[in-house]
């Protein structure tokens, strides 16, 4: 009985500090007025530039706001399934891929924070 | 589940197979992962899936003699804690260092659920499930 109470307090303890870790590390938000800029590209590499102008404090709300995307909500947060009038296709395993500066940003639309300058790419990917 | 984040079975079922009948655990695995890819795509996620889950069945099996409810869903939660941070080698492998370590940052939240949904399973499940693959594993036995 004795065990399984240290066991569980371990687990517990475990948890409370993974939890310290996110606390600490998650990327901040920044408050005000920020200037965006959003590549698309679509299929064939053909893409459009486009400039946003927001208060929003995470890259969803943002591009949600400039009329850019469409999503819907999933287990993990906002899914895209819309960008610039483009739907990807789920039958051809389509989806929208956001990038920061050409590298993987590791959260979505919805909890990746933006600030002011920041460059995003939304790409249509095909096969997950 | 697939509506919940991060809520499965997977884990509940991988211990509990490798616990009752430990002959056929490879197999299912195997089968397992393998549909995975096929139903969803080959991704980089799915190369997560070649390690973390016999992991979970190695690990499992260096535990058998254990017979506690609790033990088990303190090793399923401890499982689902971790899973991230398994989940984001390929991650580091690929990106570096921090590309790994961001990953596993943003996923934190969900390895907590992922904790919290293998505690709750294996607690409610762990005893009938037990009953019914102890019974299935010695009627394969008997079959043999």
């Amino acid at each position: 009985m004795k065990k399984n109470g240290m066991l569980l307090a371990a687990l517990a303890i475990a948890a409370a500090i993974l939890l310290g870790v996110w606390m600490y590390f998650r990327p901040a938000t920044t408050e005000g007025s920020k200037e965006l800029d959003i590549q698309v590209v679509y299929e064939e590499n053909s893409s459009k530039d486009f400039h946003v102008s927001t208060n929003a404090e995470y890259l969803g709300e943002a591009l949600q706001e400039a009329a850019l995307i469409e999503g819907e909500e999933g287990p993990f947060g906002m899914y895209i399934t819309v960008v610039d009038g483009v739907a990807a296709d789920d039958s051809l395993q389509q989806w929208w891929c956001i990038t920061k500066d050409g590298e993987q940003v590791n959260t979505g639309a919805d909890t990746t924070p933006v600030a002011d300058g920041d460059c995003f790419e939304i790409t249509l990917m095909t096969g997950y | 589940m697939a509506g919940l984040p991060n809520i499965e079975a997977v884990s509940l079922l991988l211990i509990l197979y490798t616990l009752w009948v430990p002959k056929l655990t490879p197999l299912i695995v195997c089968a397992f992962i393998l549909l995975e890819g096929v139903t969803y795509g080959f991704g980089v996620w799915w190369v997560n899936y070649l390690y973390t889950w016999p992991l979970l069945v190695f690990l499992t099996h260096l535990l058998r003699r254990n017979d506690s409810r609790i033990m088990w869903a303190c090793f399923s939660g401890a499982f689902g804690l971790c899973y991230g941070a398994l989940c984001s080698v390929p991650y580091a492998v690929v990106g570096g260092f921090y590309a790994g370590f961001s990953y596993w940052v943003s996923g934190i939240p969900f390895d907590l659920l992922h904790c919290c949904g293998n505690v709750a399973l294996m607690l409610s499940l762990y005893k009938p499930l037990s009953r019914c693959l102890h019974m299935i594993g010695k009627s394969l036995d008997q079959s043999k």
